[in-house]
């Protein structure tokens, strides 16, 4: 059987004349985590909306578990809107309630599923809390809770992380994990390379509507090679764009990663380095997915639709 | 309707869920319970507060009259002792002291003066007369000026002026003393004088509301106040769940539930889970206040009006109940139509401002719906959709319409309605998912194809 859970193929749409996603494709394979990488403003919310059929392309085609989108595909679906919100109101167990029957569950079904999940995340205490009474990182974790609690086949989060404070992000990107090893097939959005770099099988990157690097994470790892050195120094290094077999480099401040003209010349550039500033730690790496951005898409504007 | 129902048939988990979420989200807010609880005691004030007012709170009301003309007094007096308003009501002192007399004469002439030469002066009460108004010693002064019988003009001083009973007693008493007076003085014979007596005498009429069941006595007076009554009611109460629709489907709109909301179930269940849950809540809390309208007339009958018990039929509360929901649907879907087409409560309150008119217009009519129930601008307007919730139930209350009249009218509205819905979930699939931008002609084409 063909295991494509999510086939989009040439997808365009259009916002008053602007072009804010234009010639998209992307295939999800089962069992994958698939980055949708690119900068505020680049499509990626767009696009998922496509997806989820809430805005329709003005071309182009989507298939999920090989279907158009019908009602039935929803159940099996779990979708996190970029934007988050839940019923103030409510308690903690009347909102997975409300949610997992939307999916077509059974409430004892809820009731089970809901409380395994409520411990998962630590929030089972606050089953008879009224939403209004959380916290902002309790109510996201509630709201991850209700996208999954019917165990889709296929979850699609845009912007998962966006509004967490670091150990929430740490919580979701262990989840997002946990998903995978029980089958499911992610797809999320972010425009943190960095956290995304630790999860994701393959990816896509969208910059100003168009997809530009589509891939296995290695594969366009090593498409780069390992021509980049990383170094942790102290002082100044301007002199470094001086220097004539740097191709080019990045200075952070105390961080800095080079890039060669020719990897041959790592150790000329070493000695000169140590010459002029004070290196803690210097070595060969792979570019990081936000090196590799910056490298292929500069200048994005904000485009309407996010 | 029938589209409610298949959605139903197909999704009929989804839309109870929404259902349920909504009437539990009205029933336990604590508006919902303080209204319920409330509006029964204020139509229960509205209706035995002024009954105990006549009833316990009988104060005689104290008038001074200084008669200049020196023809009334008398008259006034023989007239007083039989009867039954002055017995009750009124205590009459005629004044006697002349200096004080005096004064207020010469003001009054100074007044009548200025009336003649047009300068306009005010109206001047001698000190004394003032402060006795003033200080609530007396409710009031009448000066009978010398030259009534020509003039006919009396003034009458007091703090409040709008007691119209007491206002036409006085009136209509002193009328007749002075047309029996002239009558006298020019006629000698007093046949003559009782025949022209009899013939200007005025007319006391007894109003009956004809019903198939019998005649009712009742007093226009009450079957007017209470058709506005319930006329505000349900007005205040379509109002009121349209504008919780509205403002539900602006909040979820904002915090982007809605997105999670339509990519777990169609917008049809909802757009009609919404509009049922909800109505469900507000036909909870009508049929509370008629329950509990019913208990407290049931223990209280005797002592309501009898005309009040008479206008508040079976009948009555069944088309109530039927035009509320007729009312109710049409309206809800325009609000919910609103709420997904704005952005923010202002924007909402600004294009719901049509919507309240809608509402409003009945009122204006209403009011000649109860002088004449049945004419052809009245007929026709009660049987326009928009205006039937609140027009046609006005005909029900104050008179009996045909009966092909009413179910013209519900069928019509009702059929407005589905139609209606059937538009409204497709604006509502567009508009709910539209933030900040304004749809183009093409996208809306293309949803309304969208199935």
């Amino acid at each position: 059987m063909d295991n494509t859970m999510l086939e989009l193929c040439g997808l365009i749409k259009d916002f008053d004349g602007k072009r804010a996603v234009d010639d998209i494709s992307i295939t999800l394979k089962k069992g994958e985590i698939l980055g949708l990488l690119g900068p505020n403003g680049a499509g990626k919310t767009t696009t998922i909306r496509m997806i989820m059929n809430i805005i329709a392309p003005d071309s182009g085609d989507i298939k999920i578990l090989g279907e158009k989108f019908n009602e039935k595909l929803k159940d099996r679906i779990g979708y996190l809107p970029e934007e988050r919100g839940l019923y103030r109101k409510m308690k903690v167990s009347e909102t997975l309630q409300f949610f997992g029957r939307l999916k077509g569950m059974n409430s004892a079904f809820i009731k089970t599923r809901g409380e395994e999940l409520l411990k998962k995340f630590d929030l089972f205490d606050y089953n008879d809390k009224k939403i209004e009474e959380l916290s902002k990182g309790m109510a996201q974790k509630l709201q991850i809770i209700t996208t999954i609690i019917h165990s889709p086949d296929l979850l699609i989060l845009d912007e998962p992380f966006s509004g967490l404070d670091p150990i929430n992000i740490e919580l979701v990107k262990d989840l997002i994990l946990e998903m995978k090893r029980e089958g499911i097939t992610i797809i999320f959005s972010t425009h943190l390379m960095d956290y995304a770099e630790k999860i994701v099988d393959s990816i896509v990157m969208v910059s100003k509507g168009k997809k530009v690097i589509d891939g296995n994470l290695n594969d366009v790892k090593s498409e780069y090679g390992k021509k980049f050195i990383k170094i942790n120094y102290d002082g100044n290094g301007e002199f470094v764009s001086t220097l004539k077999y740097v191709k080019e480099f990045k200075d952070y401040g105390k961080e800095m990663e080079i890039e060669l003209k020719d990897i041959k010349d790592k150790e000329k550039l070493l000695k000169d380095l140590v010459s002029k500033i004070s290196i803690n730690s210097f070595s060969l790496t792979e570019p990081s997915l936000n090196n590799i951005f910056i490298r292929n898409a500069s200048g994005d504007s904000d485009l309407p639709g996010e | 309707m029938l589209q409610v129902i298949l959605i139903f048939q197909g999704n009929k988990m989804k839309i109870t869920a929404i259902i349920i979420r909504e009437y539990k989200q009205i029933v336990k807010k604590k508006s919902f319970i303080i209204a319920t609880i409330l509006t029964p005691a204020l139509m229960a004030a509205f209706i035995f507060i002024p009954m105990l007012l006549t009833k316990v709170g009988r104060q005689e009301k104290v008038i001074k009259i200084a008669d200049y003309s020196e023809i009334i007094k008398g008259d006034f007096l023989e007239i007083s002792k039989n009867n039954k308003y002055i017995k009750e009501k009124l205590k009459l002192k005629f004044i006697a002291d002349t200096k004080l007399l005096d004064e207020q004469s010469s003001l009054i002439k100074n007044y009548e003066k200025s009336i003649e030469d047009k300068s306009n002066k005010d109206f001047v009460l001698a000190d004394n007369y003032k402060n006795e108004i003033l200080d609530k010693k007396i409710d009031g002064l009448l000066l009978i000026p010398t030259d009534i019988a020509e003039t006919r003009r009396i003034y009458f001083c007091a703090e409040n002026i709008s007691d119209f009973e007491m206002n036409r007693f006085l009136n209509s008493s002193i009328k007749n003393i002075l047309s029996s007076r002239i009558l006298k003085e020019k006629i000698e014979d007093p046949g003559i004088v009782e025949i022209v007596q009899k013939a200007t005498a005025e007319i006391k009429p007894d109003l009956f509301i004809i019903k198939e069941e019998g005649a009712t006595k009742s007093s226009s007076g009450t079957a007017y106040m209470m058709s506005i009554f319930m006329l505000t009611i349900l007005f205040s109460v379509l109002m009121g769940y349209g504008q919780l629709i509205m403002r539900g489907v602006i909040e979820e709109k904002n915090n982007r539930i809605v997105e999670v909301l339509i990519s777990s179930t169609n917008t049809q269940s909802l757009f009609y889970g919404k509009i049922i849950g909800i109505g469900l809540a507000g036909l909870t809390q009508v049929g509370i206040w008629m329950v509990m309208g019913w208990l407290l007339m049931g223990k209280f009958s005797l002592g309501i009006d009898k005309s009040i018990l008479n206008f508040l039929t079976l009948e009555l509360g069944i088309y109530f109940i039927i035009f509320f929901i007729i009312g109710y649907f049409m309206y809800s879907i325009l609000f919910s139509i609103v709420g997904a087409s704005v952005n923010t409560d202002q924007e909402a309150q600004q294009y719901a401002a049509p919507i309240t008119y809608l509402l409003i217009i009945p009122f204006m009519i209403g009011i000649m719906v109860t002088q004449n129930p049945n004419t052809p601008l009245v007929v026709g307007t009660s049987l326009f959709p928009l205006f039937t919730p609140t027009l046609m139930f006005m005909r029900i209350s104050v008179a009996t319409p045909a009966f092909s009249q009413i179910l013209l009218s519900i069928a019509l509205s009702v059929g407005f309605t589905i139609l209606l819905a059937w538009l409204g979930a497709k604006i509502f699939r567009i508009g709910i998912l539209m933030y900040g931008k304004k749809p183009s002609v093409k996208e809306i084409i293309k949803w309304i194809k969208y199935k």
